[in-house]
Protein backbone atom coordinates (compact mmCIF):
# COMPACT_ATOMS: atom_id res chain seq x y z
CA UNK A 1 0.00 0.00 0.00
CA UNK A 2 1.26 3.42 -0.88
CA UNK A 3 1.80 5.40 2.35
CA UNK A 4 1.54 8.77 0.68
CA UNK A 5 -1.74 7.79 -0.93
CA UNK A 6 -3.07 6.54 2.42
CA UNK A 7 -2.41 9.92 4.03
CA UNK A 8 -3.58 11.85 0.98
CA UNK A 9 -6.95 10.09 1.00
CA UNK A 10 -7.42 11.12 4.61
CA UNK A 11 -5.73 14.54 4.85
CA UNK A 12 -5.73 15.86 1.29
CA UNK A 13 -1.97 16.61 1.36
CA UNK A 14 -1.61 16.56 -2.41
CA UNK A 15 -4.03 19.47 -2.61
CA UNK A 16 -1.87 21.46 -0.18
CA UNK A 17 1.41 20.67 -1.92
CA UNK A 18 -0.17 21.50 -5.28
CA UNK A 19 -1.23 24.84 -3.83
CA UNK A 20 2.28 25.49 -2.52
CA UNK A 21 3.99 24.77 -5.85
CA UNK A 22 1.38 26.72 -7.80
CA UNK A 23 1.58 29.74 -5.49
CA UNK A 24 3.59 32.52 -7.11
CA UNK A 25 5.39 35.45 -5.53
CA UNK A 26 5.51 38.55 -7.74
CA UNK A 27 8.92 40.15 -8.31
CA UNK A 28 9.13 43.95 -8.21
CA UNK A 29 10.99 46.71 -6.39
CA UNK A 30 9.09 46.10 -3.12
CA UNK A 31 9.48 42.29 -3.07
CA UNK A 32 11.85 42.58 -0.10
CA UNK A 33 8.86 43.58 2.05
CA UNK A 34 7.27 40.16 1.52
CA UNK A 35 10.05 38.67 3.64
CA UNK A 36 9.10 40.54 6.83
CA UNK A 37 6.06 38.38 7.58
CA UNK A 38 7.82 35.03 7.69
CA UNK A 39 10.71 36.53 9.66
CA UNK A 40 8.21 37.56 12.34
CA UNK A 41 7.07 33.93 12.44
CA UNK A 42 10.64 32.74 12.97
CA UNK A 43 10.98 34.94 16.04
CA UNK A 44 7.53 33.91 17.23
CA UNK A 45 8.60 30.25 17.23
CA UNK A 46 11.82 31.16 19.06
CA UNK A 47 9.67 32.91 21.67
CA UNK A 48 7.48 29.83 22.12
CA UNK A 49 10.48 27.55 22.52
CA UNK A 50 12.53 29.75 24.87
CA UNK A 51 9.36 30.76 26.75
CA UNK A 52 8.53 27.12 27.52
CA UNK A 53 12.11 26.55 28.67
CA UNK A 54 12.05 29.58 30.97
CA UNK A 55 8.69 28.51 32.42
CA UNK A 56 10.31 25.27 33.62
CA UNK A 57 12.29 27.22 36.25
CA UNK A 58 10.46 30.53 36.69
CA UNK A 59 8.25 30.99 39.76
CA UNK A 60 5.62 33.75 39.50
CA UNK A 61 5.34 34.79 43.14
CA UNK A 62 6.30 37.89 45.08
CA UNK A 63 9.00 36.09 47.05
CA UNK A 64 10.51 33.93 44.31
CA UNK A 65 10.12 35.75 40.98
CA UNK A 66 13.35 37.76 41.06
CA UNK A 67 15.23 34.93 42.78
CA UNK A 68 14.13 32.34 40.21
CA UNK A 69 15.20 34.57 37.31
CA UNK A 70 18.58 35.01 39.03
CA UNK A 71 18.71 31.22 39.39
CA UNK A 72 17.99 30.75 35.68
CA UNK A 73 20.70 33.25 34.77
CA UNK A 74 23.36 32.10 37.24
CA UNK A 75 22.83 28.39 37.91
CA UNK A 76 20.83 26.73 35.16
CA UNK A 77 23.19 25.51 32.39
CA UNK A 78 22.90 27.97 29.46
CA UNK A 79 20.09 29.72 31.35
CA UNK A 80 21.67 33.14 30.76
CA UNK A 81 21.56 32.78 26.98
CA UNK A 82 18.04 31.34 26.92
CA UNK A 83 16.77 34.32 28.89
CA UNK A 84 18.79 36.73 26.79
CA UNK A 85 17.45 35.20 23.56
CA UNK A 86 13.88 35.42 24.88
CA UNK A 87 14.20 39.13 25.66
CA UNK A 88 16.15 40.00 22.51
CA UNK A 89 13.90 37.97 20.22
CA UNK A 90 11.00 40.01 21.61
CA UNK A 91 12.78 43.16 20.49
CA UNK A 92 13.51 41.70 17.04
CA UNK A 93 9.94 40.47 16.68
CA UNK A 94 8.32 43.77 17.66
CA UNK A 95 10.70 45.71 15.41
CA UNK A 96 9.78 43.46 12.48
CA UNK A 97 6.07 43.77 13.29
CA UNK A 98 6.41 47.56 13.09
CA UNK A 99 8.33 47.34 9.79
CA UNK A 100 5.77 44.87 8.41
CA UNK A 101 2.79 47.06 9.27
CA UNK A 102 4.39 50.30 8.17
CA UNK A 103 5.44 48.78 4.84
CA UNK A 104 1.87 47.63 4.27
CA UNK A 105 0.60 51.09 5.17
CA UNK A 106 3.05 52.78 2.78
CA UNK A 107 2.51 50.37 -0.13
CA UNK A 108 -1.25 50.26 0.60
CA UNK A 109 -1.29 46.47 0.54
CA UNK A 110 -4.44 46.58 2.67
CA UNK A 111 -6.60 47.61 -0.31
CA UNK A 112 -9.82 45.81 -1.09
CA UNK A 113 -10.17 42.80 -0.58
CA UNK A 114 -7.44 42.63 2.09
CA UNK A 115 -9.04 44.78 4.80
CA UNK A 116 -9.53 41.87 7.19
CA UNK A 117 -5.88 40.84 6.73
CA UNK A 118 -4.91 44.34 7.93
CA UNK A 119 -7.35 44.25 10.85
CA UNK A 120 -6.13 40.85 12.01
CA UNK A 121 -2.59 42.21 11.65
CA UNK A 122 -3.31 45.23 13.84
CA UNK A 123 -4.82 42.90 16.45
CA UNK A 124 -1.64 40.80 16.23
CA UNK A 125 0.38 43.99 16.84
CA UNK A 126 -1.73 44.73 19.93
CA UNK A 127 -1.18 41.19 21.23
CA UNK A 128 2.56 41.36 20.52
CA UNK A 129 2.76 44.60 22.52
CA UNK A 130 0.70 42.98 25.29
CA UNK A 131 3.20 40.11 25.34
CA UNK A 132 6.00 42.63 25.79
CA UNK A 133 4.15 44.51 28.51
CA UNK A 134 3.16 41.44 30.55
CA UNK A 135 6.61 39.90 30.17
CA UNK A 136 8.38 43.05 31.34
CA UNK A 137 7.12 42.71 34.93
CA UNK A 138 8.03 39.05 35.38
CA UNK A 139 11.68 39.52 36.49
CA UNK A 140 10.18 41.63 39.30
CA UNK A 141 12.99 44.14 39.62
CA UNK A 142 12.75 47.81 40.58
CA UNK A 143 12.46 49.18 37.07
CA UNK A 144 9.93 46.62 35.88
CA UNK A 145 7.74 47.24 38.93
CA UNK A 146 7.69 51.01 38.42
CA UNK A 147 7.06 50.68 34.68
CA UNK A 148 4.22 48.24 35.32
CA UNK A 149 2.66 50.54 37.92
CA UNK A 150 2.61 53.31 35.33
CA UNK A 151 1.43 51.02 32.52
CA UNK A 152 -1.44 49.51 34.47
CA UNK A 153 -2.47 52.94 35.76
CA UNK A 154 -2.82 54.47 32.30
CA UNK A 155 -6.22 52.86 31.51
CA UNK A 156 -7.59 54.56 34.66
CA UNK A 157 -7.61 57.82 32.72
CA UNK A 158 -10.29 56.42 30.39
CA UNK A 159 -13.69 57.69 31.54
CA UNK A 160 -16.18 55.20 33.06
CA UNK A 161 -14.55 51.82 32.32
CA UNK A 162 -10.93 52.81 33.00
CA UNK A 163 -10.81 52.09 36.75
CA UNK A 164 -12.19 48.60 36.13
CA UNK A 165 -9.58 47.85 33.48
CA UNK A 166 -6.84 48.86 35.92
CA UNK A 167 -8.33 46.63 38.65
CA UNK A 168 -8.65 43.76 36.18
CA UNK A 169 -4.99 44.05 35.13
CA UNK A 170 -3.66 44.47 38.65
CA UNK A 171 -5.85 42.01 40.46
CA UNK A 172 -6.84 44.75 42.89
CA UNK A 173 -6.40 48.48 43.31
CA UNK A 174 -2.61 48.31 43.65
CA UNK A 175 0.22 46.46 41.98
CA UNK A 176 0.96 43.52 44.30
CA UNK A 177 1.92 39.86 44.09
CA UNK A 178 -1.53 39.28 42.57
CA UNK A 179 -0.51 41.44 39.61
CA UNK A 180 2.58 39.34 39.03
CA UNK A 181 0.67 36.04 38.98
CA UNK A 182 -2.03 37.56 36.81
CA UNK A 183 0.30 39.04 34.20
CA UNK A 184 2.20 35.73 34.14
CA UNK A 185 -1.04 33.87 33.38
CA UNK A 186 -1.87 36.35 30.61
CA UNK A 187 1.67 36.05 29.24
CA UNK A 188 1.86 32.27 29.04
CA UNK A 189 -1.78 31.20 28.67
CA UNK A 190 -4.28 33.82 27.51
CA UNK A 191 -2.17 35.75 25.00
CA UNK A 192 -0.73 32.61 23.32
CA UNK A 193 -4.28 31.32 22.74
CA UNK A 194 -5.36 34.58 21.11
CA UNK A 195 -2.20 35.03 19.05
CA UNK A 196 -2.44 31.49 17.62
CA UNK A 197 -6.08 31.96 16.63
CA UNK A 198 -5.41 35.33 14.99
CA UNK A 199 -2.28 34.04 13.32
CA UNK A 200 -4.25 31.19 11.77
CA UNK A 201 -6.79 33.68 10.40
CA UNK A 202 -4.04 36.03 9.18
CA UNK A 203 -2.08 33.31 7.36
CA UNK A 204 -5.26 31.83 5.89
CA UNK A 205 -6.27 35.24 4.50
CA UNK A 206 -2.82 35.74 2.97
CA UNK A 207 -3.14 32.38 1.16
CA UNK A 208 -6.70 33.19 0.08
CA UNK A 209 -5.89 36.58 -1.43
CA UNK A 210 -2.28 36.01 -2.50
CA UNK A 211 0.46 38.65 -2.45
CA UNK A 212 -0.68 42.20 -3.00
CA UNK A 213 0.85 44.08 -5.92
CA UNK A 214 2.05 47.68 -5.58
CA UNK A 215 -0.57 50.22 -6.62
CA UNK A 216 1.26 51.57 -9.70
CA UNK A 217 1.80 48.09 -11.14
CA UNK A 218 -1.80 47.10 -10.52
CA UNK A 219 -3.08 50.33 -12.07
CA UNK A 220 -1.03 50.01 -15.25
CA UNK A 221 -2.11 46.41 -15.48
CA UNK A 222 1.33 45.30 -16.64
CA UNK A 223 2.30 41.71 -16.02
CA UNK A 224 5.13 41.23 -13.54
CA UNK A 225 7.60 38.42 -13.30
CA UNK A 226 7.03 36.00 -10.48
CA UNK A 227 8.79 33.08 -8.85
CA UNK A 228 7.27 29.92 -7.36
CA UNK A 229 6.67 30.07 -3.62
CA UNK A 230 8.12 26.56 -3.24
CA UNK A 231 11.05 26.15 -3.43
CA UNK A 232 12.44 29.39 -4.94
CA UNK A 233 10.91 31.92 -2.56
CA UNK A 234 11.33 29.77 0.55
CA UNK A 235 15.07 29.38 -0.16
CA UNK A 236 15.44 33.14 -0.46
CA UNK A 237 13.52 33.57 2.79
CA UNK A 238 15.75 31.00 4.49
CA UNK A 239 18.77 33.23 3.78
CA UNK A 240 17.09 36.12 5.61
CA UNK A 241 16.07 33.85 8.49
CA UNK A 242 19.64 32.65 8.94
CA UNK A 243 21.00 36.21 8.87
CA UNK A 244 18.46 37.31 11.48
CA UNK A 245 19.14 34.25 13.65
CA UNK A 246 22.86 34.94 13.51
CA UNK A 247 22.34 38.57 14.55
CA UNK A 248 19.99 37.49 17.35
CA UNK A 249 22.45 34.98 18.82
CA UNK A 250 25.37 37.39 18.54
CA UNK A 251 23.54 40.23 20.26
CA UNK A 252 22.02 37.92 22.89
CA UNK A 253 25.44 36.53 23.74
CA UNK A 254 27.22 39.89 23.80
CA UNK A 255 24.54 41.91 25.61
CA UNK A 256 22.66 39.64 28.03
CA UNK A 257 19.58 41.26 29.46
CA UNK A 258 20.16 42.98 32.81
CA UNK A 259 18.42 41.81 36.00
CA UNK A 260 17.92 44.56 38.60
CA UNK A 261 17.61 44.20 42.34
CA UNK A 262 14.32 42.74 43.63
CA UNK A 263 11.31 45.06 43.55
CA UNK A 264 10.12 46.58 46.82
CA UNK A 265 6.46 47.66 46.84
CA UNK A 266 7.17 50.32 49.49
CA UNK A 267 10.28 51.88 47.96
CA UNK A 268 10.13 55.14 46.00
CA UNK A 269 10.29 54.74 42.24
CA UNK A 270 13.90 54.61 41.03
CA UNK A 271 15.11 57.33 38.69
CA UNK A 272 15.24 56.61 34.99
CA UNK A 273 12.08 54.52 34.89
CA UNK A 274 11.53 53.56 31.29
CA UNK A 275 9.32 51.05 29.57
CA UNK A 276 10.61 48.86 26.74
CA UNK A 277 11.81 50.86 23.72
CA UNK A 278 8.64 50.24 21.71
CA UNK A 279 6.54 52.07 24.30
CA UNK A 280 8.92 55.02 24.63
CA UNK A 281 7.13 57.27 22.12
CA UNK A 282 3.84 56.77 24.00
CA UNK A 283 5.63 57.27 27.34
CA UNK A 284 7.07 60.56 26.11
CA UNK A 285 3.67 61.65 24.75
CA UNK A 286 2.15 61.12 28.21
CA UNK A 287 5.01 62.99 29.81
CA UNK A 288 4.65 66.17 27.76
CA UNK A 289 0.93 66.61 28.39
CA UNK A 290 0.31 69.27 31.06
CA UNK A 291 -1.50 68.32 34.28
CA UNK A 292 -4.72 70.08 33.32
CA UNK A 293 -6.20 71.34 30.08
CA UNK A 294 -9.43 73.33 30.58
CA UNK A 295 -10.30 71.55 33.87
CA UNK A 296 -9.78 68.07 32.38
CA UNK A 297 -6.81 65.94 33.41
CA UNK A 298 -4.14 66.18 30.71
CA UNK A 299 -3.59 62.45 31.11
CA UNK A 300 -7.21 61.70 30.19
CA UNK A 301 -6.90 63.79 27.03
CA UNK A 302 -3.60 62.11 26.13
CA UNK A 303 -5.01 58.61 26.62
CA UNK A 304 -8.15 59.42 24.63
CA UNK A 305 -6.07 60.93 21.81
CA UNK A 306 -3.82 57.87 21.69
CA UNK A 307 -6.95 55.68 21.71
CA UNK A 308 -8.43 57.69 18.83
CA UNK A 309 -5.20 57.26 16.85
CA UNK A 310 -5.41 53.52 17.52
CA UNK A 311 -8.98 53.36 16.19
CA UNK A 312 -8.01 55.32 13.05
CA UNK A 313 -5.06 52.96 12.52
CA UNK A 314 -7.35 49.96 12.93
CA UNK A 315 -9.80 51.35 10.33
CA UNK A 316 -7.08 52.51 7.93
CA UNK A 317 -8.17 50.39 4.91
CA UNK A 318 -11.72 51.73 5.21
CA UNK A 319 -10.54 55.35 5.54
CA UNK A 320 -8.11 54.95 2.65
CA UNK A 321 -10.84 53.95 0.20
CA UNK A 322 -9.51 55.93 -2.77
CA UNK A 323 -5.87 54.85 -2.70
CA UNK A 324 -4.94 56.20 -6.13
CA UNK A 325 -6.27 59.71 -5.51
CA UNK A 326 -5.06 62.69 -3.50
CA UNK A 327 -6.57 61.35 -0.28
CA UNK A 328 -4.56 58.15 -0.66
CA UNK A 329 -1.34 60.13 -1.08
CA UNK A 330 -2.04 62.14 2.08
CA UNK A 331 -2.57 58.90 4.00
CA UNK A 332 0.81 57.62 2.76
CA UNK A 333 2.45 60.85 3.95
CA UNK A 334 0.74 60.31 7.31
CA UNK A 335 2.79 57.11 7.66
CA UNK A 336 6.02 59.11 7.27
CA UNK A 337 4.74 61.72 9.74
CA UNK A 338 4.01 58.93 12.21
CA UNK A 339 7.50 57.45 11.79
CA UNK A 340 9.07 60.89 12.26
CA UNK A 341 6.95 61.53 15.37
CA UNK A 342 7.79 58.14 16.91
CA UNK A 343 11.52 58.59 16.25
CA UNK A 344 11.61 62.15 17.65
CA UNK A 345 9.64 61.17 20.77
CA UNK A 346 11.79 58.08 21.36
CA UNK A 347 15.04 60.05 21.05
CA UNK A 348 13.65 62.80 23.28
CA UNK A 349 12.69 60.29 25.98
CA UNK A 350 16.25 58.93 25.97
CA UNK A 351 17.90 62.37 26.40
CA UNK B 1 -43.16 26.62 7.75
CA UNK B 2 -45.45 29.45 8.70
CA UNK B 3 -49.05 29.17 9.85
CA UNK B 4 -51.29 31.74 8.23
CA UNK B 5 -51.88 33.94 11.30
CA UNK B 6 -48.44 33.51 12.80
CA UNK B 7 -46.05 36.48 12.99
CA UNK B 8 -42.95 34.44 12.21
CA UNK B 9 -41.94 31.01 11.05
CA UNK B 10 -41.41 28.05 13.33
CA UNK B 11 -37.70 28.00 12.39
CA UNK B 12 -37.27 31.61 13.41
CA UNK B 13 -39.06 30.99 16.68
CA UNK B 14 -36.81 28.02 17.48
CA UNK B 15 -33.66 29.93 16.49
CA UNK B 16 -34.52 32.84 18.76
CA UNK B 17 -35.31 30.44 21.61
CA UNK B 18 -31.95 28.75 21.29
CA UNK B 19 -30.16 32.09 20.78
CA UNK B 20 -31.79 33.52 23.89
CA UNK B 21 -30.91 30.40 25.84
CA UNK B 22 -27.23 30.60 24.81
CA UNK B 23 -27.11 34.32 25.70
CA UNK B 24 -28.63 33.68 29.12
CA UNK B 25 -26.25 30.78 29.76
CA UNK B 26 -23.30 32.94 28.70
CA UNK B 27 -24.31 35.72 31.07
CA UNK B 28 -24.77 33.20 33.87
CA UNK B 29 -21.21 31.97 33.28
CA UNK B 30 -19.69 35.42 32.93
CA UNK B 31 -21.14 36.90 36.13
CA UNK B 32 -19.30 34.57 38.54
CA UNK B 33 -16.11 34.85 36.43
CA UNK B 34 -16.22 38.65 36.70
CA UNK B 35 -16.82 38.36 40.44
CA UNK B 36 -13.81 36.04 40.76
CA UNK B 37 -11.52 38.24 38.69
CA UNK B 38 -12.18 41.57 40.44
CA UNK B 39 -10.76 41.39 43.96
CA UNK B 40 -12.37 43.65 46.57
CA UNK B 41 -10.51 46.79 47.61
CA UNK B 42 -8.11 45.94 50.38
CA UNK B 43 -7.18 49.46 51.46
CA UNK B 44 -7.46 49.79 55.25
CA UNK B 45 -9.82 52.23 56.98
CA UNK B 46 -7.37 52.81 59.79
CA UNK B 47 -4.06 51.50 61.03
CA UNK B 48 -2.16 51.82 64.30
CA UNK B 49 1.52 52.71 64.42
CA UNK B 50 3.49 52.26 67.68
CA UNK B 51 4.30 55.71 69.05
CA UNK B 52 7.80 54.65 70.12
CA UNK B 53 8.83 53.97 66.50
CA UNK B 54 7.91 57.40 65.22
CA UNK B 55 8.19 59.92 68.11
CA UNK B 56 11.94 60.47 67.86
CA UNK B 57 11.87 61.85 64.33
CA UNK B 58 13.57 65.11 63.42
CA UNK B 59 11.45 67.97 62.05
CA UNK B 60 11.28 68.00 58.26
CA UNK B 61 11.83 64.24 57.93
CA UNK B 62 9.57 61.38 56.97
CA UNK B 63 9.25 57.76 58.03
CA UNK B 64 7.73 54.94 56.04
CA UNK B 65 4.71 52.87 57.04
CA UNK B 66 2.51 50.45 55.11
CA UNK B 67 -0.89 51.73 54.07
CA UNK B 68 -2.27 48.45 52.75
CA UNK B 69 -0.19 47.63 49.70
CA UNK B 70 0.83 51.29 49.31
CA UNK B 71 3.65 53.09 51.06
CA UNK B 72 2.64 55.77 53.56
CA UNK B 73 4.90 58.53 54.84
CA UNK B 74 4.52 60.05 58.30
CA UNK B 75 6.10 63.49 58.19
CA UNK B 76 7.10 65.61 61.15
CA UNK B 77 6.53 69.27 60.38
CA UNK B 78 8.66 72.15 61.67
CA UNK B 79 6.26 72.74 64.58
CA UNK B 80 6.66 69.05 65.52
CA UNK B 81 3.12 68.24 64.41
CA UNK B 82 2.59 65.20 62.18
CA UNK B 83 1.09 64.81 58.73
CA UNK B 84 0.57 61.48 56.97
CA UNK B 85 0.62 61.00 53.22
CA UNK B 86 -0.09 58.13 50.89
CA UNK B 87 3.28 58.26 49.13
CA UNK B 88 1.87 57.58 45.70
CA UNK B 89 2.01 59.99 42.78
CA UNK B 90 -1.40 61.18 41.61
CA UNK B 91 -0.23 61.14 38.01
CA UNK B 92 0.41 57.46 37.26
CA UNK B 93 0.73 55.76 40.62
CA UNK B 94 4.51 55.59 41.10
CA UNK B 95 5.82 55.75 44.67
CA UNK B 96 7.12 59.21 45.58
CA UNK B 97 9.99 60.10 47.89
CA UNK B 98 10.51 63.12 50.18
CA UNK B 99 13.60 65.23 49.62
CA UNK B 100 14.19 67.05 52.96
CA UNK B 101 16.82 69.49 51.68
CA UNK B 102 14.52 70.71 48.92
CA UNK B 103 11.38 70.38 51.10
CA UNK B 104 9.59 68.66 48.24
CA UNK B 105 8.05 65.34 47.33
CA UNK B 106 9.42 63.94 44.11
CA UNK B 107 8.20 61.31 41.65
CA UNK B 108 10.99 59.91 39.48
CA UNK B 109 8.72 58.31 36.87
CA UNK B 110 7.64 61.46 35.02
CA UNK B 111 9.41 64.20 36.98
CA UNK B 112 6.50 65.19 39.23
CA UNK B 113 7.01 67.61 42.14
CA UNK B 114 4.93 68.45 45.23
CA UNK B 115 5.72 70.98 47.96
CA UNK B 116 6.24 69.97 51.60
CA UNK B 117 2.48 69.96 52.19
CA UNK B 118 1.95 67.57 49.30
CA UNK B 119 0.54 70.19 46.92
CA UNK B 120 1.42 69.50 43.27
CA UNK B 121 3.70 72.27 42.01
CA UNK B 122 5.45 71.01 38.87
CA UNK B 123 5.34 68.29 36.27
CA UNK B 124 2.36 66.21 35.30
CA UNK B 125 0.64 65.45 38.67
CA UNK B 126 -2.94 66.75 38.45
CA UNK B 127 -3.79 66.84 42.18
CA UNK B 128 -2.00 66.92 45.57
CA UNK B 129 -0.79 63.63 47.09
CA UNK B 130 -3.43 62.07 49.33
CA UNK B 131 -3.30 63.04 52.97
CA UNK B 132 -4.38 60.80 55.82
CA UNK B 133 -5.58 61.87 59.27
CA UNK B 134 -3.16 61.43 62.15
CA UNK B 135 -4.26 61.24 65.76
CA UNK B 136 -2.25 60.35 68.85
CA UNK B 137 -3.92 57.98 71.27
CA UNK B 138 -1.84 56.68 74.17
CA UNK B 139 0.90 54.52 72.75
CA UNK B 140 -0.23 54.69 69.13
CA UNK B 141 -0.55 56.96 66.18
CA UNK B 142 -3.92 56.29 64.59
CA UNK B 143 -3.84 56.82 60.84
CA UNK B 144 -7.29 57.05 59.25
CA UNK B 145 -8.69 57.76 55.84
CA UNK B 146 -9.32 61.39 55.09
CA UNK B 147 -12.87 61.37 53.76
CA UNK B 148 -12.30 64.57 51.80
CA UNK B 149 -9.69 63.22 49.37
CA UNK B 150 -10.04 59.50 48.81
Amino acid sequence: MNIRKWFDDRLGINEISAFMTKKEIPQHKHTILYYTGSSILVFFFIQILTGILLAFYYKPTLELANESVAYIVNDVPLGWIIRSIHSWAATFMIALVFIHLLSIWITKAYRNPREMTWISGVLLLVISLAFGFTGYLLPWDELSLAATKVGTDIPRAIPIVGAWVTRLLRGGVDVTGETLTRLFTLHICVLPLFILMLLALHVYLIQKHGSSLPLDIEKKNISVKSIPFWPNFIYREAIIWLLLLGSLLTIAALFPHHLGSPADLMAPAPEGVKPEWYFLFLFQTLKIFPANILFIHGETIAVLLIGLMGVLFFCLPMIDNKPAEKKGKIITYAAYVFILYAVIMTVWSLL
Amino acid sequence: MKIKHSLFTRRRFLNSMIGGWITAMGAAFLAPIAKFVFLPNKEPDEILLPKSDYENMEPNTVKLFSWGAKPGLLKMNDDRSYTAFVAVCTHLDCNVSYLPDQRKFFCACHDGWYDENGINIAGPPPTPVRQLNVALDGEHFIITKNKGNE
